[in-house]
């Protein structure tokens, strides 16, 4: 028998044995191994020498393409490198983004240098990405510091803020005699009724179909719905019946948020069949005045402009929910950049420019619809001009020992709030159109659910 | 090696293996079998185990897992929205004796001489190698309301005020899934029948037909029989694959709307709610129930077959007879000669396999 060949095959069984025997293996030094923080990053100064390679993995894979509409990756890389021309960052991108995040970081090696944080317990942030610097300070320079904060550190800046509100079609709700925005659900109901009445279009789209657009809902229940800061983080976990509707305030709480979808299909003012919905084709069509309105977050507005040829008439409008006279709209960060704590001093540092120039210099917040990070930026983007009466809150963070309780209530009720879990939410449109169970009957289920893990967790 | 069989009456009869073992020839079995070995395990048997010993525990992707024993395996049992969904594999297990049975039928006809034997076999073989996403996409188009679907049903008479909305009645939306599924494994079913049916000898139809057979009996008596094997394994196959589905009901509804099977339950679980144990554990109670399924079908087959003759079950039943009459004429020379017959003789396994080998 020919001995190479059984050689060539041990040889390729050995290498598979080591192959799987690799991987889990970390380092157990301070994670900031450079030791260079964020605030102490004067950009076009601090490391304008220094050479590294590194690797910034995100979910955006249109803007990988070079036919993205939008500045795309390329672009700010080239721009990037006109002040760091030492430091070549390498873009990588996954259209499963979310999953994918997690595969990753499980594998805990430095395969990746700047990543945008995925669903991670708070606790466990120390154990894969690098703090930028203490929370108290982090939080005189950006906004939403806390939001991927633990033990007083700050371990992701978010890319962008985002507000979620209301698309529509400016043009429809002029032909259909909407003249001024509704602020209440009722109002809202009567829009979408004029809506159904005098024009073609579809007053509500739900996007069915895709589990994600129907979980952006749970966007609304918190400072929207409430006008308190308090409520997402403190209050709830500790709520046994938060969805309950509040007899004094029935159009307040996340009640009133889930009743209004209930009411829009239930009064037939959604698309005739929500099981075949679809996405792509739903931009072109609000665009165009097919489609009314959707509910969805201002990220969305950008795409729903450039889909067609009447970008002015896609507007974003605050949610209709009115607390004691006034409009609130939560502000949430989109994905946060955290920095490996594995990679390397040189490349840490290069990431941490980065991650800096990203915030401050290269305008992706603004770009991309969203609110600029930096504190001392007041700006709007123009997606907002409907927000001026509206106070925007930022929720507060949770009390100290409570951090992941609010994660732990989620997964343990598998309600999955503001996780992209749409399937909840699509059984309110299912159970509206068949008629098969009330909006209180469906809430009286989630509290149920909700409670029990409240329980089971304090 | 079957012809020697015959010869083998008595137990003395039976020839030793006189052979010295050829080392060189066990080392490369042995080195052939490594990498397949070595693949499996690492690919399946250990991420396996490793799946098990997550049921046991509550954890999540990341962070520390905390032991709960077989709490997950009792949620299972005694969550009804968990069962519930194992309801729905009933659709698509009518859907997969539908499956058999049409690909049965077109087999029998296809492995013949027929006009144009070849497209039909190529066409409906087609969306077997369309990717699964891919198939969902075209489906949610296809039922989507005055698409393809609704407009072929209109040029044959029907208005579209009678037809249900495919996907989201509730009545029908199951079964408008499991059409997709249906249409898609149903080529690769009929592929495996007709390679079964083109093995049987053809000089038995030939036979058959001198006596009188119809193509009935002929069916009935050579082609069934002649099957056997094939028609069990793809109903086995038809059936997990059904008590598994997933693909369908993901892309097409993702789930929603009644249409949610168990393992969408479990793939929402495992991912959007993070509860890595519990979704593990309902993989385990799956592959349980899949095996008990396998197992019932094989007995209940058997029954069924056991009728068919085609004379390995008697031959069976002949060389254990062999077999056990030798046993028992060693038993007493080595009676005879205790201390001075060598312990081994040439290895136990060697003189097992000449007798039964068929």
């Amino acid at each position: 028998m020919n001995v190479k060949k059984i050689a060539a095959a041990g040889i390729a069984a050995a290498c598979l044995i080591s192959v799987a025997a690799c991987g889990g293996n970390g380092s157990a030094d301070s994670n900031n191994k450079s030791g260079v923080t964020y605030l102490e990053i004067k950009l076009g100064e601090t490391g304008k020498d220094l050479k590294a390679e590194i690797t910034f993995f995100n979910g955006r894979t249109d803007m990988g393409l070079a036919s993205y509409p939008g500045k795309n990756w390329e672009s700010y890389m080239k721009d990037f490198n006109e002040m760091y021309p030492g430091i070549k960052v390498k873009v990588q991108t996954d259209s499963n983004y979310a999953d994918s995040a997690l595969t990753r970081l499980q594998a805990n090696n430095d395969s990746w240098d700047v990543m945008m944080i995925p669903a991670v317990d708070r606790s466990e942030f120390s154990n894969y990405f690098v703090s930028y610097g203490a929370t108290e300070d982090m939080d005189k320079e950006i906004k939403l510091a806390n939001e991927k904060a633990y033990d007083g550190q700050t371990y992701g800046i978010a890319t962008d803020g985002q507000t979620s509100g209301v698309v529509y079609n400016v043009k429809v709700f002029k032909d259909a005699g909407v003249t001024e925005l509704p602020k209440t659900p009722e109002e809202f109901q009567a829009a979408l009724k004029k809506v159904k009445e005098n024009t073609k279009a579809i007053p509500l789209y739900t996007n069915f179909a895709e589990a994600w657009a129907m979980g952006a809902w749970d966007a609304y229940i918190g400072g929207n719905a409430t006008g308190d800061p308090k409520f997402m983080n403190q209050v709830m976990p500790h709520d046994k019946t938060p969805f309950k509707k509040d007899d004094k305030a029935p159009d307040t709480h996340p009640y009133a948020v889930y009743k209004t979808l209930y009411d829009a299909v239930a009064n037939g003012y959604t698309e005739e069949d929500y099981s075949t919905t679809d996405w792509e084709s739903s931009k072109g069509r609000i665009n165009n005045g097919e489609i009314a309105t959707m509910v969805l977050g201002a990220w969305a507005v950008p795409q729903m402009k450039q889909a067609g040829d009447h970008p002015d008439d896609v507007q974003y409008m605050p949610f209709p929910i009115t607390v004691g006279g006034k409009q609130y709209a939560t502000m949430a960060g989109n994905y946060s950049m955290g920095i490996n704590k594995n990679s390397d001093a040189d490349r840490q540092q290069a990431a941490m420019i980065f991650v800096k120039w990203m915030t401050e210099k290269s305008g992706y917040a603004k770009n991309e619809g969203g609110i600029p990070i930096v504190k001392s930026d007041d700006s709007l983007p123009d997606t907002y001009e409907h927000f001026k009466d509206v106070e925007l809150i930022v929720d507060d963070p949770a009390k100290e020992g409570e951090e992941d309780l609010f994660a732990d209530i989620n997964s343990d009720s598998e309600l999955g709030i503001n996780n992209g879990n749409g399937k909840k939410i699509q059984d309110i449109v299912t159970d509206a159109a068949n008629k098969s169970k009330t909006i209180d009957q469906i809430m009286g289920e989630w509290d149920e659910k909700w409670g029990a893990a409240v329980e089971s967790e304090s | 090696m079957t012809t020697s069989q015959p010869a083998v009456s008595t137990a003395e009869a039976v020839p030793f293996n006189k052979q010295p073992r050829d080392w060189k020839k066990i080392g490369i079995i042995v080195l052939f079998c490594a990498l397949p070995i070595a693949l499996l395990v690492v690919f399946t048997y250990l991420p396996f185990f490793q799946m098990c010993g997550y049921s046991f525990y509550k954890m999540k992707y990341i962070g520390t897992p905390k032991f709960i024993g077989f709490k997950n395996y009792t949620d299972i049992f005694t969550r009804p929205d968990l069962l519930a969904t194992l309801k729905l594999s009933l659709y698509y297990m009518v859907g997969a004796l539908i499956q058999v049975a049409l690909a049965l039928y077109l087999a029998t006809v296809l492995a013949f001489k027929v006009k144009g034997g070849s497209f039909f076999k190529g066409a409906i073989f087609f969306p077997y190698l369309i990717n699964g996403i891919a198939i969902g996409f075209i489906f949610k188009f296809f039922y989507t309301r005055g698409y393809v679907l609704d407009s072929v049903l209109q040029w044959c008479g029907f208005s579209l005020d009678n037809l249900p909305y495919w996907l989201r009645d509730q009545k029908v939306n199951n079964w408008s899934l499991v059409a997709s599924s249906v249409w898609r494994y149903l080529g690769q079913t009929m592929i495996l029948f007709i390679g079964a049916i083109m093995s049987i000898d053809g000089s038995l139809y030939e036979a058959a037909e001198i006596d009188g057979a119809n193509k009935w009996q002929q069916f009935k008596h050579i082609i069934l029989p002649g099957i056997q094997t094939i028609l069990v394994l793809n109903i086995i196959l038809s059936i997990t694959g059904s008590l598994s589905a997933f693909e369908a009901p993901y892309v097409i509804t993702s789930g929603a709307n009644g249409t949610g099977t168990f393992f969408v339950q479990m793939d929402k679980i495992a991912h959007s709610d993070q509860k890595v144990g519990l979704a593990s554990a309902m993989a385990v109670v799956l592959l349980v129930i899949i095996m008990i399924c396998a197992l019932l079908q094989k007995i209940i087959m058997n029954y069924l077959f056991r009728d068919a003759d085609d004379g390995t079950a008697k031959a069976r039943k002949h060389a254990q007879k062999v077999e056990k009459a030798r046993k028992k004429a060693m038993r007493q020379q080595n009676k005879v000669a205790v201390g001075a017959a060598p312990l081994f003789k040439n290895g136990s396994s060697a003189k097992t396999e000449t007798a039964v080998e068929s």
